[in-house]
C-alpha cells in the first residue's frame, strides 16, 4: 500500500501523464507502472480531463495546515457524506483508494491509511469473515469440504472469489437521520468494497453494488465472474433480488451458514423523529438471530429454485411444504399400519383419494399397500368415475371391494325422488357402516382435509367411532408431536385422515408435480348440462328425470369435487391441463365444496352426517 | 396468438415452481378472544387470500347481524365457526387453518377455551415451530399472558412473538409498546425462551400485519407476515443434529428385502454411513436408501423413507436406528415433565402405556417432584396430577427404550401416556434426563446368545418360580426336582432363601423396601443364568403378586414358569418343618405370610401342584412331565 502521501505537485505532474498514456491508447497497468498511481485513479483522472479539460486533472494542494482542525472534520464529513450516500463516479463500488481520490478531488491529501482510519471510525469496515474463520480454525467443516468445492469451481471458471454481506453504520444517513446501512464484500485477500444501501429496503442498490463489483476491468471485455459468499440474512428471500440473482450468469451466490459474528448494534436508545419510509431501525435487534455454531451448511449452488422437488434427492435445503406434507401422510399411514389389525383404505374415485392411494404406495414401497380399499358405490357415480376406477385397480393390483346399500337399491332409493339427504344417508352413510361391519375393519383411511369445511378445522388425524360408528365429541384424543394413540376396543373403529393437513391448492400442487392421473371430469370438455337451482348438473345418463322444456345443453365444464352426478355441480371452465386447473383456482374466490349440494342442507348439516358417520 | 399463450404457460409454469417449492411453517396463536386473537387469525387468511368468496359473503351477512364492528367485517367470525361448533363440546379443542403467502405455507394451530387451556396449548405446541403471544395493549403482560409464553417454553418452541394488538386503542403510543416489552423481558428471564420479537398491531385495522403501519412509524422492526415468512423453520434446524430414525414398520415383501421404513427425527443418512440399533446396541452399515423414486443419495430430517442394511440383523418397531458417533441412549428410567389431560387424575403407582417414537412400553409413575404451578411458576408438592397440572414425575418403565433428552431432540424425547383400559391418551411429556445415568452403557451384543448356549445343553433355559406358603414343601420339592433333571444330565442351578441371604443380599434386612429388592436382585439374577442357558430354580415365599409380576417382567415369554405349589393353611400349620408359625401364633414373629400378612395365590400359575393329596416324589414327577410336554427338555440324544 502506498503510504508515503506525495505532494500536490509532483502527484499532478504523474496524473496529466497518466492521462496522456492513457489518450495514446496504452493499457492500464502498463500507465499504472510507469505513473505509479492506481487504475481507478487513472480512470478518474482520465475522466476528469474529458468533462473539465487539463486543468480539472489537477488536484488541489494535499494535506492540512498545521491546526486547522476544523478542516480536517469539515473534510471528513464531506467524506462520509460521500462514502454513504452516493456511489463512487467509476463503474467501481467504494474502495479506500477510490475514497482516498474523493479527498483529492475535495481538495485534500488524505492518505489511504488515514482513509483506514475513517472507516473504522464510521463503522464502515466489515469484519473479514474469511479471515476470522481461517484464523479461529472456526467452521472448518464448511471451509474444507463446501468452501474448498466453491474456490475450486471459481478457479476454473476465473471468478473472483468476495465474501459479503449487509452491515449498520455508526453514521446517520442525512435524508431521514437513521443509521446508514452498507453492503460490503471483501476479497480473500482483503481489498474491501463498500456501498451504502440496504438489500431489503433497496434493491437498485444491492443489484448496482453487484453489477459494479462485476463490471469488466480494462483488459477485459466481459463481466467478471463472481462468486459471492454471503453472511446473513439471505437475500434470496426477497423475490426480486432471488430473481435477480438466478438471471445473473456470472454470479454464483452462496449463502455461508454462520451470521456475522459481530454483535448487533445497540439502537435501541435512538430517537427518530423524521419519518422517511427508508429508515430500518429495528425495535428488536435480538430478534430472529439465531447463532448456531454447528448449523449444517445451507448450501445454494446454482441450484435453481425451478427443479421438480422430486429430482433434488441430494440437498441439504430445507425440505418444500410439499416434500413435508408427504412425509407427515407417510408417517400416520404407517403408524397405522403397524398397529391396525385389519385396515381398509376408502377410495372414493376423486383427487383426494387419487394422492392417498399415490402416498400409500409410496409408504409401503417396494411392498403393495398391505390394505384392500373400499368403495361405497352409491349408484349414481359419473360413469367416467366407474371406468376410470376400474383402470386404476388393474394398475395397482390392489384388490377393489365394492360395496352398495342392497336394502337401499331394493326400496328404490335415488337423489331424485328421496332429495339428497336421504339418499346420502341410506346408500353413503348406511352403505359404509354395513361394509365395515361386514369385512371387521378396524381402520379406515378417508381422503378428508380440515381445509374442506369450517366443522372440520377441529378434527383429528385419527378420529374414533363407537360401535355404533358414531363420532362422539367428547371422546376425541388430543395429538400431539407426531404421535398417534391407535388404541381401540374391540368393536370401536378409527377414521384415519392422512391428508388433515393438505389443502386443496397443495392437492392440485401435488398432483402436477408428481403426475397423478385424475378422473377427466376434473378438466373441462363440452358436457351435456342442465341448469338447476343456479346449479350445473351433468346428465350422465338416461335415469336423470328432465323437467318440463328442459333440454340438456352443450357446456364447457369442469368439476372441482366429484360425488353422485345428480348432486354434483359443475363450473364453467376452459382448464383442460393442472396448470390451466391450479391458474383458475388461483382466481377463483369459490371454495371447492361450493358444489356439493349435501353441504348446503341446513345450517352444519356436515356436523350432523359427520356424527351419524358420514365422512 | 400462439406467442400470447406461450407467455400465459411460462407464467404459470413460474408460478407453479415457485409455489411447488415454499417450505412450511407451523405456528399457534394463543390469547383469549378478548385479547383479538380471532380478529387477528381472520385478518391474516383475509390478507393472504387464504378465504373464498363464499365464506366471506357468508361472513359479510354475519357481521351485520351479529358482529361487533358496525358495516365492516367482523373478522373474528371468520375463526369462530358455526354456533354448533362451538356448542358441541369437544374435550380437547384445537382447530387448525391454513393459509399462503409467495414464501411459506401456514399450518396455525388456534386453541380457544380459557379453562382447558394447558392441554389444548399444549397439543398446539406440540407441533409448532413459531407462537404468537397476544397481549392487549390496554392491559399490557397479564398472568395469562406469562402463562402462555411458559407453557410454549416448556414445549421448546425457539421462537415467541409479543403481538401488542389493540395498538390503536392506546393511540399508537410507543411508550406503552416499550413499557410491555420492558415488562415482558423481565418475565422471560424465569423462562427459557430465546429469541422473543415484540411487534405493535392493530389487528382490527390491520396495522403492521402485513403492511408497515403508518401510524407508528416510530416501529422500524418487521410487520408480523414478513417475520413469519422468513423466521427460521425447526425443521432446518434438526437437519444439523445426529442422525435419528425410529423404525416404525419392517418392510417384508419378499426374503430378499428386508426394509426398515421410518421417518428421519434427525440429522442426515447416506449409504455406508455407519449405524446402530437402539436399545439392543447392534452396529450395521446403512446399504441403500429405499424410495419409490428410486434410491436416495442422502435423506434428512422429515423424510420419511425406508432403510436397507447391510447386515441382517433383528429390528423391530420401536427401535432407533442412529448414528454409530452419538447414538440414541437407552434407559428404563427418566425425570420427565408431564402435563395432565383427562379427568381422572394421575396417580404415582398406577401403571399406563406410554409412547415414545414409535415405541410402546409399561410405565409407572415412581414419584411426583413437584407440580408446577403455571400461572406462578412455583413448585408445589403434590400427590396426584389433576386435569391439565404440569408435573416433574420420575418414571419407570418395564423396559429399556431408545430416546434423547427433549431438548436435543423433540420427537425421540416425547411421550403421551395412553389409559390401558379406556385407551384414553390421558397425559403428554417430555424426557428430561435418564435416571441412575443408565443411559451411558450401552447393551453389549454378543454373538453367543441364551439360544446357542441352551441347544449345547438340549434344554430351553428357564426359571422355575416356587411359591407357596411356609411349609408347604416348596423347597423340598424343588430339590428333588433339580435332583432328577442332573440325573438326566440338565444343567441346573437351584437359588434357595438361605444361600442368596448369605451372599449377595447379605446387605438387605427385612423391611418392605429391602424385600423387594430381595425379589428384584433374585431376578436379575436368574435373569442372568437364563441367559447363560441353565434351568433355574427359586423357592421363595413371594407372596405378592406385584413381585412375582416384576420378576416375570425381565424374562421373555415363556421363560417364566410360575409353580404353585398349594397347601392349605392348616395342613402348612400342622407340618410346621423350622416351628415358625408356632412363635408367629405366639406374637414372637411379626409378618408371618399367612398368619398377619397376605398371601396373594397366582390367578394362573403355569404349574400348579397340591401338596395336600400328592407326596413330594408325585409332585416332582408331575412337575418333569409338565417340563418335557412345554418342550423345556427334550429327549436327549445318545
Amino acid at each position: 500500500m502506498n503510504t508515503d502521501s506525495p505532494s500536490s505537485t509532483p502527484l499532478n505532474e504523474r496524473r496529466r501523464l497518466a492521462v496522456k498514456l492513457r489518450l495514446e491508447g496504452h493499457k492500464l497497468k502498463e500507465i499504472s507502472k510507469l505513473v505509479d498511481l492506481s487504475s481507478p485513479t487513472i480512470i478518474a483522472a482520465h475522466k476528469q480531463f474529458i468533462a473539465g479539460g487539463w486543468d480539472a486533472v489537477n488536484v488541489n494542494p494535499r494535506g492540512r495546515p498545521i491546526g486547522d482542525r476544523a478542516a480536517t472534520t469539515k473534510l471528513a464529513e464531506q467524506l462520509k457524506t460521500q462514502a454513504l450516500n452516493k456511489p463512487p463516479a467509476t463503474n467501481s463500488p467504494w474502495t479506500l483508494a477510490l475514497l482516498s481520490e474523493a479527498s483529492e478531488d475535495l481538495g485534500a491529501q488524505t492518505s489511504i491509511r488515514s482513509i483506514g482510519k475513517y472507516i473504522d471510525e464510521w463503522d464502515l469496515n466489515s469484519t473479514n469473515l474469511y479471515k476470522q474463520c481461517k484464523e479461529a480454525g472456526r467452521q472448518n467443516d464448511w471451509l474444507n469440504t463446501h468452501y474448498a468445492d466453491i474456490s475450486s469451481t471459481a478457479r476454473k471458471h476465473n471468478a473472483v472469489t468476495y465474501w459479503a454481506g449487509t452491515n449498520t453504520s455508526s453514521c446517520r444517513c442525512t435524508q431521514s437521520n437513521t443509521l446508514q446501512k452498507y453492503i460490503y464484500a471483501h476479497t480473500t485477500r482483503g481489498k474491501y468494497y463498500w456501498l451504502a444501501g440496504d438489500y431489503a429496503t433497496d434493491v437498485e442498490r444491492f443489484i448496482d453494488f453487484f453489477n459494479r463489483l462485476a463490471s469488466p476491468t480494462d483488459n477485459q471485455s466481459d463481466n467478471t465472474s463472481l462468486t459471492i459468499i454471503w453472511q446473513g440474512q439471505d437475500p434470496r428471500l426477497n423475490t426480486q433480488l432471488s430473481q435477480w440473482l438466478e438471471q445473473s450468469q456470472h454470479i454464483s451466490f452462496h449463502q455461508h451458514p454462520e451470521l456475522p459474528s459481530q454483535a448487533p448494534k445497540n439502537v435501541n436508545e435512538e430517537i427518530n423523529e423524521n419519518t422517511s419510509e427508508r429508515s430500518v431501525r429495528t425495535k428488536n435487534t435480538a430478534a430472529p438471530t439465531t447463532q448456531q455454531n454447528n448449523t449444517t451448511p445451507q448450501e445454494s449452488n446454482n441450484d435453481s429454485p425451478g427443479l421438480p422437488t422430486k429430482q433434488r434427492n441430494t440437498n441439504t435445503m430445507p425440505l418444500t411444504h410439499l416434500q413435508r406434507l408427504e412425509a407427515e401422510s407417510i408417517h400416520i399411514m404407517r403408524e397405522v399400519i403397524a398397529e391396525a389389525d385389519k385396515p381398509v383404505m376408502l377410495y372414493s374415485i376423486g383427487k383426494d383419494s387419487a394422492v392417498m392411494l399415490h402416498l400409500a404406495q409410496k409408504a409401503f414401497y417396494p411392498a403393495k399397500p398391505p390394505f384392500p380399499l373400499l368403495h361405497v358405490d352409491t349408484g349414481w357415480k359419473f360413469q367416467a368415475m366407474y371406468d376410470f376406477r376400474d383402470k386404476v385397480v388393474k394398475d395397482s393390483g390392489l384388490q377393489l371391494i365394492t360395496h352398495t346399500n342392497a336394502e337401499g337399491v331394493e326400496r328404490g332409493v335415488n337423489p331424485f325422488t328421496h332429495g339428497s339427504a336421504l339418499h346420502t344417508d341410506i346408500m353413503k352413510t348406511q352403505g359404509l357402516r354395513q361394509a365395515l361391519d361386514k369385512h371387521g375393519f378396524d381402520v379406515a383411511f378417508g381422503g378428508a382435509r380440515r381445509d374442506e369445511e369450517m366443522s372440520r378445522a377441529k378434527e383429528r388425524v385419527l378420529s374414533f367411532r363407537t360401535e355404533q360408528h358414531r363420532w362422539d365429541p367428547k371422546n376425541q384424543r388430543p395429538e400431539l408431536w407426531n404421535l398417534y394413540n391407535t388404541k381401540i376396543k374391540k368393536g370401536e373403529s378409527i377414521r384415519a385422515f392422512p391428508l388433515s393437513n393438505w389443502t386443496e391448492l397443495d392437492i392440485w400442487q401435488y398432483i402436477h408435480q408428481q403426475q397423478i392421473p385424475v378422473v377427466p371430469l376434473y378438466f373441462a370438455a363440452e358436457r351435456p348440462m342442465v341448469l338447476r337451482d343456479g346449479t350445473w348438473i351433468m346428465v350422465d345418463d338416461d335415469r336423470m328425470p328432465m323437467n318440463m322444456g328442459e333440454v340438456p345443453m352443450m357446456k364447457r365444464v369442469r368439476f372441482r369435487t366429484l360425488g353422485c352426478y345428480p348432486l354434483t355441480g359443475a363450473i364453467e371452465s376452459s382448464a383442460t391441463t393442472v396448470p390451466e386447473v391450479i391458474t383458475e383456482m388461483l382466481a377463483s374466490n369459490q371454495s371447492e365444496r361450493q358444489g356439493r349440494m349435501i353441504d348446503h342442507d341446513g345450517a352444519a348439516s356436515m356436523e350432523k352426517k359427520k356424527q351419524e358417520g358420514y365422512f | 396468438m400462439v406467442a400470447a399463450n406461450e407467455v400465459i404457460k411460462k407464467d404459470i409454469q413460474k408460478h407453479l415452481d415457485l409455489h411447488e417449492n415454499k417450505d412450511m411453517l407451523r405456528l399457534i396463536t394463543c390469547g383469549s378472544v378478548d385479547d383479538g386473537k380471532s380478529t387477528l387469525l381472520g385478518r391474516l387468511l383475509f390478507e393472504s387470500k387464504a378465504l373464498n368468496e363464499d365464506q366471506l359473503r357468508a361472513v359479510k351477512s354475519d357481521s351485520k347481524k351479529h358482529g361487533t364492528q358496525g358495516d365492516d367485517i367482523d373478522f373474528a367470525l371468520l375463526v369462530d365457526g358455526l354456533a354448533a361448533e362451538r356448542e358441541q363440546g369437544i374435550t380437547i379443542d384445537v382447530a387448525y387453518r391454513y393459509f399462503n403467502t409467495d414464501k411459506r405455507k401456514f399450518i396455525v394451530a388456534d386453541t380457544p377455551g380459557h379453562e382447558q387451556y394447558t392441554r389444548n396449548m399444549i397439543t398446539g405446541a406440540s407441533t409448532a415451530d413459531v407462537a404468537i403471544v397476544l397481549v392487549d395493549a390496554r392491559k399490557g403482560v397479564l398472568e395469562q399472558t406469562k402463562r402462555h409464553a411458559y407453557l410454549a417454553s416448556l414445549t421448546g418452541i425457539r421462537n415467541i412473538v409479543l403481538a401488542i394488538n389493540k395498538m390503536d386503542l392506546v393511540k399508537y403510543s410507543e411508550n406503552t409498546f416499550d413499557g410491555i416489552v420492558e415488562s415482558f423481558n423481565e418475565f422471560s428471564k424465569l423462562i427459557n425462551v430465546d429469541n422473543v420479537t415484540a411487534i405493535p398491531l392493530s389487528a382490527l385495522l390491520a396495522d403492521n400485519v402485513t403492511t408497515r403501519s403508518i401510524n407508528m412509524p416510530w416501529y422500524h422492526g418487521t410487520t408480523l407476515l414478513s417475520y413469519l415468512e422468513t423466521v427460521k423453520v425447526d425443521g432446518e434446524l434438526s437437519l444439523s443434529k445426529p442422525f435419528r430414525l425410529p423404525v416404525q414398520w419392517v418392510n417384508r415383501p419378499n426374503l430378499d428385502f428386508r426394509g426398515f421404513a421410518g421417518t428421519i427425527a434427525s440429522g442426515s443418512v447416506k449409504p455406508g454411513d455407519a449405524i446402530r440399533i437402539q436399545p439392543s446396541g447392534k452396529t450395521s452399515t446403512i446399504e441403500r436408501i429405499v424410495t419409490q423414486d428410486g434410491d436416495l443419495e442422502q435423506a434428512v430430517a422429515g423424510q420419511a423413507v425406508t432403510l436397507t442394511l447391510t447386515d441382517q440383523i433383528d429390528i423391530s418397531r420401536g427401535d432407533i436406528i442412529s448414528t454409530t458417533e452419538t447414538p440414541a441412549s437407552s434407559a428404563n428410567q427418566f425425570e420427565s415433565t408431564i402435563v395432565w389431560m383427562t379427568e381422572e387424575p394421575m396417580l404415582p403407582g398406577r401403571q399406563y402405556l406410554l409412547k415414545c417414537g414409535t415405541s410402546t412400553s409399561t410405565a409407572t409413575i415412581t414419584d411426583i417432584k413437584f407440580e408446577i404451578n403455571v400461572n406462578t411458576l412455583e413448585q408445589n408438592a403434590a400427590k396426584n396430577l389433576e386435569i391439565n397440572n404440569i408435573g416433574n414425575c420420575n418414571i419407570n418403565l418395564d423396559r429399556q427404550i431408545a430416546f434423547d433428552n427433549y431438548d436435543d431432540n423433540h420427537t425421540t424425547g416425547s411421550f403421551i401416556l395412553i389409559d390401558r383400559i379406556s385407551n384414553e391418551t390421558v397425559g403428554a411429556g417430555t424426557l428430561n434426563f435418564a435416571l441412575r445415568r443408565s443411559q451411558n452403557i450401552h447393551m453389549q451384543a454378543v454373538d453367543v446368545d441364551k439360544e446357542v448356549r441352551s441347544k449345547m445343553k438340549t434344554q430351553k433355559s428357564c426359571v422355575l418360580w416356587f411359591t407357596g406358603l411356609s411349609g408347604s414343601g416348596k423347597s423340598t420339592i424343588a430339590n428333588l426336582v433339580e435332583k432328577k433333571l442332573t440325573q438326566e444330565g440338565r444343567h441346573t442351578y437351584l437359588l434357595d432363601g438361605d444361600n442368596v441371604r448369605h451372599g449377595l443380599n447379605k446387605d438387605l434386612g427385612f423391611t418392605d423396601a429391602d424385600r423387594v429388592e430381595n425379589i428384584r436382585r433374585i431376578g436379575e439374577v436368574a435373569r442372568l443364568m437364563v441367559d447363560s442357558g441353565l434351568i433355574v430354580l427359586t423357592a421363595f415365599i413371594s407372596p405378592f403378586r406385584a413381585e412375582r409380576q416384576m420378576a416375570r417382567n425381565l424374562l421373555e415369554e415363556n421363560e417364566f414358569l410360575e409353580v404353585f405349589v398349594e397347601t392349605p393353611l392348616a395342613i402348612a400349620e400342622e407340618r410346621d418343618p423350622k416351628g415358625l408359625y408356632k412363635k408367629a401364633r405366639q406374637g414372637d414373629l411379626k409378618n408371618f405370610t399367612g398368619i398377619d400378612s397376605p398371601y396373594e395365590q397366582p390367578k394362573s400359575p403355569e404349574i400348579l401342584v397340591d401338596t395336600s393329596n400328592m407326596s413330594a416324589e408325585q409332585c416332582a414327577e408331575q412337575i418333569i412331565r409338565i417340563l418335557r410336554e412345554r418342550g423345556v427338555i427334550t429327549e436327549l440324544k445318545d
